[in-house]
């Protein structure tokens, strides 16, 4: 709300600076955003009015502020009008069809009156405010709106037909009105509308009727000040996608007791500005004057949720200055809130109403003093983190980004329809149609993000983002959220001199493994992988406790063709299930006595089929029949030279041990011996 | 008289042939030429039978005294030289020192993180505990348990992204304050950090950013306390003595409520483009709960009291850092990234 500092000053001389009432403003919930000199040399408060504060919509309510600040007397602007009833005619009858979105209707005949142009000193004051004169009748009812807060309308009366006003819903009585910016607009519902004998002259509330326009031939006018309720008018403004000054304040609440007041004011401004005759107001008002609400609190109570002893003297006080007339019994003070703090309505709403004006500034600090509690695990909290901590220590950068998603995104990874990252919840009003789903994957925003810093020409792009998914359930439920655990990598410039000549692919299971590792989870395998934006045979689904979690591999070719990026070098992706992977975490270590006798160490040297896995043979050496295999484990890899094509060489290290003696030579052996006849007629290999 | 001078020569002669011997196996020739069965000395010494008696002693004594000089010098040179090869050898396998090791670098927390992780562990150290709630929230969660129904114009204040017409992206961690008041009973003390959404898009709004929402309740909990824990949080992560003030503002779910500021820390408080002259940020918004909130998951207000607050980490993590685009925030561009 943009409050004029001179227009302010016609009520009320608190003799401070501009800048001092911004701060006092700002300090007790009107914050004034800016100052800001007008080309009229007034200087205009950009105040931010919240909600709440309707009343505060106006000149006159920022008046009522200052004044209960600073305790400067309030003089209200002339309303004195002559009434000269004989001249003014017959009057109009007013009908309320529907008093509960229509509490008051009031209005005036103003006859002979001479539409012209408004003196300078308005417009100009209009002006500052962004309102482009029209003429004086209109003019007036924009100046009062801003100045009291109270939307006026004045119809041309000699284009209201019949002589009366009709307030009701437009249901199926009234079917169409054309507004005052010339849009034809269908009725229905609930909307609610002023007709005269004819039909709809206005959306009530929100804006007039072109067929009742004032304008340069206009010599009468039905001057209209009526309170609609909130949130009818909010209802069908929304449904209008109208919005205007008078709506606004309306849908925050009106003042319904200013009504004659601002009647009277408008009437004196077009007595002073276009003269005519005015003639008595009709006041139809169905529920009478509302009681004012009355509100209890203890001053403990008042004391009690600030925290610091607020004295009889200074809560009466402030509450005086209020209007809320206060009424003390014990302990105990009784309020009445004025008509135009609707916002009033609890006993919360009065501590508010004290601590603010008192000040937070004075309200003094103080640390709870709680009770020790018993104190939550965190385990998920911690989780998350190690998780997180882990993948940036085997080089990932961690990136953030939006939770949607383009739909394109899953036909870039060529997911099959019946794939659950179709099932993807869509935004019924997104900024864009490329951020219309809520993400399945963080896979796509990676591999966007893994772009945006090729096409800057960047290097050794490692990125990780850990964020939920969503999967749709039924439609319109809340859909199933799961934190996910992803990665990208493409390394270009890896020091050469370090750089060990193995696949990407093996760098990337690596950062799965240490993650693994870190949270002691033993219980892990790999198996290739079908998902269809990976390569096929460099890609593995991972599984702990033997739940899937998750996958790693290299990057189709076909998706970075898609995605357009270029490079030669590999692109390595992983996505984890965090969710699964907490409920699948190891229970606490339980400590098992450290062997007593040694090991014996044997080696072997297989050459397979390059279809037969690492993993294949370590099993098959786990489940040969003899207690003494303690581990298993692969530790050379070899093709080339000496290696027929399509085979490869394997080596694998077997430890042997026995818990209640020292193995000698011979006993291993004769497992060892074992051991390899049964891997060779396995594996269908030879020994090296 | 003999004796002595043999052994002085031979001292003499063994000097001159030891100090070119320059390597392991050339000291092990001179042991043997001198010390050796056959050796120089040895021979003297296998001599001396022949000498008087009072001739042998003093020869004697003055032979052993000379091969005891022989060992301890070849012993002396041989450990020398073993010294020097093994420079030698070292030497020759220097490596360029300077070229990087061979670990693997690390990568970067985003500082949206950093700043999530630091408040948390603010308030976990003065024993709050940690909650989460959905991201795609019921609209009562989101706004009609506290107290903004429909059509209320409080939803103005923040621009919804609707899933249905009852399911909405969370537009605040708010409602995670309903669903934990809804489960368990008071006293309780909590924050739920999270991602929310608004429909909204330019240079200081991003449709999605991260918020940390907190709610304390118990019996005697008062305005005053929270200004005390906020007032304690804002001191840590910024500095002890930025200043900070508290004014009244509107949440619907809070009554009192507060704007929370803190001294402008770019012109510390003269003035200037970011606090828009003011001499002060708005930081984050709190209050003390609504009565209405706490009867919409049935707690007595009349026993119990609370605050909440809630605050944008972007905004914060902005000013800590002096960024001064939040898209920057969600571009992921590792020159970014790579300076947290
Ligand atoms: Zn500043």
């Amino acid at each position: 709300m943009r409050i004029s500092f001179g227009w302010l000053s016609e009520f009320i001389k608190p003799g401070l600076s501009v800048e001092k009432i911004a701060h006092l403003l700002t300090m007790s919930g009107l914050e004034v955003e800016a100052l800001e000199t007008t080309p009229n040399n007034d200087v205009i408060m950009e105040v931010n009015v919240t909600p709440n504060r309707a009343d505060c919509l106006s000149i006159l309510g920022v008046v009522r502020e200052l004044s209960v600040l600073t305790g400067a007397q309030v003089t209200l602007p002339p309303a004195r009008i002559k009434t000269e009833a004989e001249t003014a005619g017959p009057q109009i009858k007013v009908e309320i069809r529907n008093p509960e979105l229509c509490r008051r209707y009031s209005g005036r005949v103003v006859r002979n009156l001479s539409i012209g142009p408004s003196p300078e000193w308005m417009a100009r004051r209009l002006e500052d405010y962004g309102i482009r004169s029209i003429n004086n009748i209109v003019d007036i009812t924009n100046y009062v709106l801003i100045e009291l807060g109270h939307p006026l309308h004045a119809f041309d009366l000699n284009t209201l037909k019949g002589g009366r006003i009709v307030v009701d819903t437009a249901d199926n009585i009234y079917r169409q009105i054309k507004t005052l910016d010339g849009v034809e607009r269908k009725l229905a519902g609930n909307a609610l509308i002023i007709a005269d004998a004819e039909g709809p002259v206005a959306l009530a509330g929100i804006m007039g009727g072109a067929s009742t326009e004032v304008e340069e031939s206009t010599t009468d006018i039905f001057l209209e000040a009526a309170w609609f309720e909130p949130v009818n008018i909010r209802k069908t403004a929304k449904a209008f996608g109208l919005s205007s000054e008078s709506s606004y304040r309306f849908e925050r609440g009106a003042d319904i007791e200013i009504i004659p007041y601002a009647l009277d004011r408008a009437s004196f401004l077009i007595q002073e500005l276009a003269g005519g005759s005015p003639g008595e107001p009709v006041d139809v008002y169905p529920g009478k004057r509302a009681v004012p609400r009355c509100i209890e609190v203890s001053a403990a109570r008042i004391s009690r949720l600030i925290g610091t002893d607020i004295s009889r003297e200074d809560a009466t006080g402030i509450l005086e200055r209020l209007g809320f007339a206060p009424v003390w019994s014990d302990s105990v003070i009784t309020s009445f809130p004025p008509s135009y703090r609707l916002d009033v309505e609890a006993e919360a709403d009065i501590v508010e109403e004290v601590a603010r004006i008192y000040g937070y500034d004075r309200i003094p600090t103080a640390l709870p003093a709680s009770r020790l509690s018993v104190p939550e695990a965190m385990a998920k909290m911690n989780f998350v983190r190690a998780a997180r901590q882990s993948v940036r220590r085997s080089g990932y950068s961690e990136a953030i980004n939006f939770s949607f998603m383009n739909p394109l995104a899953l036909d870039m990874l060529s997911l099959p329809p019946e794939d659950a990252r179709r099932s993807a919840v869509s935004l019924i009003n997104p900024l864009k149609q490329e951020e219309s789903l809520l993400r399945t994957t963080l896979l796509p925003a990676l591999i966007e993000n893994l772009r945006h810093n090729l096409q800057r020409d960047l290097k050794d792009i490692m990125l990780t983002e850990s964020a939920r998914v969503f999967i749709k359930r039924k439609k319109g439920e809340q859909p199933e959220e799961r934190l996910m655990l992803s990665g990208i990598s493409m390394r270009n410039s890896t020091y050469s001199f370090w750089r060990n000549g193995k696949d990407e692919f093996y760098a990337a299971k690596g950062a799965v493994e240490a993650l693994f590792d870190g949270l002691r989870i033993q219980d892990r395998s790999f198996s290739p992988s079908q998902e269809p934006f990976l390569h096929p045979g460099k890609s593995a689904e991972v599984f702990i406790s033997g739940r899937r979690c998750g996958f790693v591999g290299v990057l189709s070719p076909a998706v970075r063709e898609k995605a357009e990026i270029k490079g030669k070098e590999e692109i390595t992706v992983f996505e984890l299930d965090l969710d699964i992977i907490f409920e699948n975490l190891p229970r606490a270590s339980v400590y098992r006595p450290v062997p007593k006798f040694p090991a014996v160490e044997r080696d072997i040297a297989l050459v397979v089929d390059d279809a037969v896995s690492a993993a294949e043979v370590i099993r098959r050496i786990k489940d040969y029949p003899s207690k003494l295999i303690e581990s298993a484990a692969v530790f050379d890899l070899y093709k080339g030279d000496g290696i027929p094509s399509g085979k490869k060489s394997m080596a694998f290290n077997i430890r042997y041990r026995a818990q209640d003696r020292t193995l000698t030579e011979d006993e291993v052996e004769q497992v060892h011996e074992g051991l390899i006849k049964d891997l060779l007629v396995h594996t269908g290999g030879n020994l090296r | 008289m003999g004796g002595q001078r043999k052994s002085s020569s031979l001292r003499e002669s063994f000097l001159n042939e030891l100090s070119p011997a320059s390597s392991v196996p050339e000291i092990e020739e001179l042991r043997v030429r001198y010390l050796g069965k056959k050796g120089l000395l040895t021979a003297e010494l296998k001599n001396l039978g022949g000498l008087p008696p009072e001739q042998r002693r003093e020869a004697g004594a003055a032979l052993n005294e000379t091969k005891e000089f022989i060992e301890q010098a070849l012993a002396r040179r041989k450990q020398e030289l073993k010294e020097l090869e093994l420079r030698r050898k070292l030497a020759s396998e220097s490596i360029d020192i300077t070229l990087p090791g061979s670990h693997v670098r690390p990568g970067h927390m985003h500082p949206v993180t950093q700043t999530l992780e630091e408040i948390t562990d603010v308030f976990v150290s003065m024993g709050f505990s940690v909650e989460e709630g959905p991201e795609v929230e019921l609209d009562y969660y989101n706004f009609e348990a506290l107290n903004i129904p429909k059509e209320h114009p409080a939803r103005e204040m923040q621009d919804t992204f609707y899933v249905s017409s009852d399911v909405v992206l969370r537009t605040h961690t708010s409602p995670v304050q309903v669903r934990v008041m809804q489960r368990k009973s008071p006293p309780l003390k909590f924050i739920a950090p999270g991602k929310v959404y608004r429909c909204d898009a330019d240079i200081s709004h991003t449709p999605m950013f991260h918020q940390i929402e907190g709610l304390m309740v118990g019996e005697d909990i008062t305005f005053s306390n929270l200004k005390a824990v906020l007032e304690a949080l804002l001191h840590r992560i910024f500095s002890p003595d930025v200043p900070v003030r508290f004014r009244p503002s509107y949440f619907p779910f809070t009554e009192p409520s507060a704007e929370v500021d803190i001294g402008c820390i770019f012109c510390k408080g003269t003035g200037c483009r970011t606090c828009k002259g003011s001499g002060w940020i708005e930081i984050l918004g709190a209050g003390m709960v609504n009565p209405h909130v706490f009867e919409m998951v049935g707690y007595d207000p009349k026993q119990y009291s609370g605050f909440a607050f809630g605050m944008g980490i972007e905004r914060i993590t902005m000013l800590k850092y002096s960024i001064d685009d939040i898209r920057l925030f969600f571009e992921n561009d590792i020159r970014f990234l790579g300076q947290f």
